[in-house]
């Protein structure tokens, strides 16, 4: 399954996540634990967890190839 | 019959019951997933997609947006008299909710459309999470749709259900045969992922407050070299858990689910009445 953008919901058990993921983003970037972050996010299960710690952001890449207007 | 609150957020909630039959509760649950109706975008219509997504996608991500459905459930008209409208394309307002994504880059940098782009019809159906990435917008790409949410069932898809986790879980109980056990043996401690047990001087106990965390894995059992260890669930002791997408509070969920349980049951006495079964 191709993932372009993050998922708006857990393959699994279809929690809704797709708001949570910038901050993800944004405070594992700046180097905090994934885990901890995941915790404070109330993200419990392991089928939502690795929903975040698998994603590649791979559109901002396709996005570069992608045709103008 | 007992009923604990166990815990209760804003859209979780634990509840502790006894004396009720297993087969009560699973039909709650049950009817919570499939049957409970929440809104959700179930029509896209698109004028204009020059965004790098096919229509198919961007409309599969409208669809798992959750919507707020509280006020929905009494004003607009249940699943089943809006299903055939649909299927002719047309879209009653008291059937459907429109929401309108008019979208557009006309920088070079990336722009990200959220749900709160989505602009409702009714301020009463609204994407409940209002940062929810949708599309990403490259330099000079556009997009314009239409969508349209109605009411409808967890069975029929399941970006429908107002619940994304409902569970039974039973209450274990652990006992520890004292003339086996071992006192130097500290197994059970090392191997249990939920630290149920604890130590004491004469050898294992276990932990009231922790018990409630067991999660009926049976290794305590299997690693036991003497076979002290046993654990057993209780009967007729049960938690309930419902966890909610946003759409409805959890509250709203067991409340609908118990109404339609009790139409179900009536409906089949009424039918039975009918047919003279009864007499």
């Amino acid at each position: 399954m191709i993932k372009l953008i993050f998922p708006i919901r857990c393959f699994t058990c279809g929690k809704p996540i797709g708001h949570l993921w910038e901050e993800f983003k944004s405070r594992v970037e700046k180097g905090e634990n994934p885990g901890i972050v995941l915790d404070e996010l109330g993200v419990k299960r392991y089928c939502c967890r690795r929903m975040f710690l698998s994603h590649v952001d791979i559109a901002y890449d396709v996005i570069k190839v992608s045709r103008k207007s | 019959m007992e009923l604990i609150v166990l815990n209760k957020r804003k859209d979780f909630i634990e509840l502790y019951l006894s004396n009720v039959p297993l087969y009560i509760i699973n039909s709650i649950r049950r009817i919570v997933i499939s049957e409970v109706p929440s809104m959700a975008i179930s029509t896209v219509i698109f004028t204009l997609n020059r965004s790098m997504f096919y229509d198919e996608y961007i409309a599969h991500r409208l669809g798992l947006v959750p919507l707020t459905s509280e006020p929905a459930l009494s004003k607009y008209k249940p699943p089943e008299e809006c299903s055939e409208s649909e299927e002719a394309s047309l879209f009653p307002p008291d059937c459907f909710v429109k929401l309108d994504l008019d979208a557009s880059n006309n920088g070079e940098g990336l722009l990200t459309i959220y749900s709160k782009d989505l602009k409702s019809s009714d301020p009463e159906v609204k994407p409940v999470y209002d940062d929810i990435p949708i599309l990403i917008l490259g330099g000079g790409h556009k997009v314009k749709l239409e969508a349209y949410a109605r009411l409808g069932r967890g069975r029929e898809h399941y970006k429908w259900s107002p619940a994304s986790a409902a569970v039974i879980k039973y209450i274990p109980e652990v006992f520890i045969d004292r003339s086996r056990c071992l006192p130097e043996c500290r197994k059970c401690i090392e191997v249990c992922p939920r630290n149920v047990f604890k130590a004491t001087d004469s050898g294992v106990e276990v932990s009231e407050a922790a018990i409630i965390n067991c999660n009926l894995c049976h290794l305590c059992e299997k690693v036991c070299p003497s076979e002290a260890v046993m654990l057993k669930t209780r009967e007729n002791e049960y938690i309930l858990r419902i966890e909610s997408t946003g759409s409805l509070s959890p509250k709203r969920i067991l409340l609908e689910s118990i109404k339609i349980l009790e139409g179900k049951v009536s409906e089949l006495s009424r039918k039975l009445e009918v047919q003279g079964v009864l007499k």
